[in-house]
């Protein structure tokens, strides 16, 4: 149609300044990327929205400064369909200067904010650029880059989705850090300045690499899901985003008979919590958030039936799952996720408690945890919790509780319910006995015989019998009553104001 | 044939040893037990294979992501 001779001269100025920011009108700029190894923002695009549904906004805008090119200034930006759902999609590209951070492209990401806010659209942000472009300090009159205090805004209003495609760094990363759930390459590498402002600051010249590789931020927690490159990255966007989708038909459901011997029979030997996650999930339906941070807690989405749910889990594997300050920040964020957004949660409880010593008082885990219980205890959401074993203390009334009004509060026939150990609560009980044993031997037997005894009278028929759960179950059908719970809550309307905002970390 | 390391998830201490070298084992299959938080730890085989090495002895200290013995898969 371009080549058209019959096309009038207002017409084809258009059509011809609209293709000149594609990649077929940039072959200098696709090189580049291609010398990187990285997607241009374009092909992105194309992953990331479905098939003709993307709507351009500010395509046509070049840099302020006078003299300088780039394709829709280095911002590629609009509405998209994704998966079926509505979305604002913004795209830094590292071909235009950087994807540094310009007066104009400030303006576009502000309108696209903005748009999200007034529309209630969930956000994809591809962050690859390296902050401010310094060539606009000499931009006359720079307006107000409220960009920033916009997306800060969002939060708990609409989704927010980072992904990290190659470097994010200053204003790149002060957008990651504020998204719900930050997505990176292993090759990545992010740091709220790149090294031309760590030399001038510190002295010392460094790679990006070296101020914040992936593995950094992926064990710090900043990273929710880790990758291999710009494909899975994608998947992993949409796969987050399709959990908005609060209902879709049951999926496959696992061996649900496996769950009986989940929980090995000696209650020293620890098992791994996630294999009980994705046994009670729909097949394929769960996606683990900051799985290389705080270990001793497991946060993830899944489907049950076809409904979208949260789940959080202590790790037996990992400090035999006592919740430490990682862990708990890590459930406090994920719990304010859930609860803005109505999703219910489901919570495995198998704790011997807090985590306890001089290290962890250093880490200050007294504010941290009260993070978790702050957030359960002032969540509107439906909460179901399954004692797996350990129900000990503050942690257990942290992790759905009665206290704590779960829907349904399940046990299984391994849970133990206490204050505390049960061989270090005959310490405290028997301790006179204990010490009038006349060798060590005896006070071993001792112990040993009156912790039998106590465990004894301390089954989870016994603490059903008393009423500290709503039912003892066979583990097999824990996914079934788990449905049946969540059939009696129905979906909430549709939220007309922000709930709550999430916090970043 | 490639190898694979396993690994400990965890620091603590190597409480038992329930492989040796030569043994077939399968997926899922328990190593090595570390004893950590008063807890027995399994490190399991990550796929089908055969031990070629322990590096760990029983009563050992092992740090977090240590590698405490090699498979061949």
């Amino acid at each position: 149609m371009k080549d058209d001779a019959k096309l009038r001269p207002d017409l084809r100025l258009v059509l011809d300044a609209q293709a000149e920011r594609l990649d077929a009108a940039r072959p200098k700029a696709v090189a580049r990327q291609e010398k990187r190894g990285r997607w241009t923002a374009r092909r992105a695009v194309e992953a990331i929205a479905d098939a003709d549904s993307f709507v351009e906004y500010g395509g046509l805008v070049r840099p302020a400064t006078d003299g300088m090119e780039g394709a829709a200034d280095g911002l590629v930006m609009g509405t998209a369909k994704v998966g079926g759902r509505a979305v604002d999609i913004v795209l830094y590209d590292y071909s235009v200067y950087a994807g540094t951070q310009s007066a104009m492209n400030h303006a576009k990401i502000t309108r696209m904010f903005s748009h999200a806010e007034k529309h209630r659209l969930p956000v994809i942000c591809w962050l690859d650029g390296g902050g401010a472009r310094p060539h606009d300090m000499h931009v006359v009159a720079r307006p107000s880059t409220p960009t920033f205090v916009v997306f800060a805004r969002l939060s708990g209003l609409v989704p927010t989705v980072g992904i990290s495609p190659g470097r994010a760094f200053a204003g790149h990363a002060n957008l990651a850090g504020m998204c719900d759930v930050l997505i990176a390459t292993k090759d990545s590498a992010m740091g709220m300045a790149g090294p031309p402002l760590v030399e001038a600051a510190l002295g010392k010249k460094y790679t990006p690499e070296e101020i914040g590789p992936a593995s950094v931020h992926w064990a710090s927690g900043v990273i929710d899901i880790l990758v291999e490159d710009e494909a899975e990255a994608i998947a992993a966007a949409k796969k987050y985003l399709g959990y908005f989708d609060m209902e879709l038909p049951a999926g496959e459901a696992p061996d649900q008979t496996l769950l009986r011997d989940l929980v090995p029979e000696n209650p020293r030997r620890a098992y791994n919590v996630r294999t009980v996650i994705q046994t009670l999930c729909d097949r394929d339906s769960v996606l683990e958030l900051k799985a290389g941070y705080g270990k001793a807690a497991i946060t993830a989405f899944g489907r049950i039936a076809g409904r979208t749910v949260g789940l959080i889990a202590n790790q037996p594997m990992y400090l035999a799952g006592a919740m430490d300050t990682p862990a708990c920040l890590k459930m406090a964020h994920f719990v304010q996720i859930c609860d803005a957004f109505d999703i219910p949660l489901v919570v495995l409880c198998d704790t011997p408690g807090l985590m306890v010593g001089p290290e962890v008082e250093k880490t200050g885990l007294m504010r941290h945890s009260a993070r978790v219980l702050s957030a359960l205890a002032n969540a509107t959401i439906p909460v179901l919790t399954v004692v797996l074993r350990k129900a000990y203390g503050l942690g257990y009334y942290i992790m759905g509780s009665r206290p704590l009004e779960p829907a349904i509060l399940l046990a299984w026939p391994t849970a133990e319910f206490g204050g505390m150990g049960l061989e270090g609560a005959v310490n405290i009980i028997y301790a006179k006995e204990l010490e009038a044993a006349a060798t060590p031997e005896e006070r071993a037997a001792l112990h040993a015989s009156l912790t039998a005894e106590l465990k004894r009278s301390n089954t989870a028929v016994e603490s059903g019998a008393k009423f500290l759960y709503d039912d003892v179950i066979d583990p097999a059908d824990t996914r079934d009553i788990l449905i049946k719970t969540l059939e009696t809550l129905p979906q909430p309307a549709p939220l007309a104001t922000r709930k709550r905002i999430i916090e970043p970390f | 044939m490639t190898k694979l390391q396993a690994k400990s998830e965890v620091s603590g201490f190597v409480w038992k040893i329930e492989a040796a070298p030569g043994q077939r084992v399968a997926k899922g299959d328990t190593l090595i037990l570390i004893e950590s938080m008063k807890m027995e730890i399994p490190v399991v085989a990550e796929a089908d294979g055969v031990v070629v090495t322990i590096s760990v002895e029983e009563g050992a200290a092992v740090g977090e992501g240590s590698t405490v013995a090699v498979l061949e898969v």
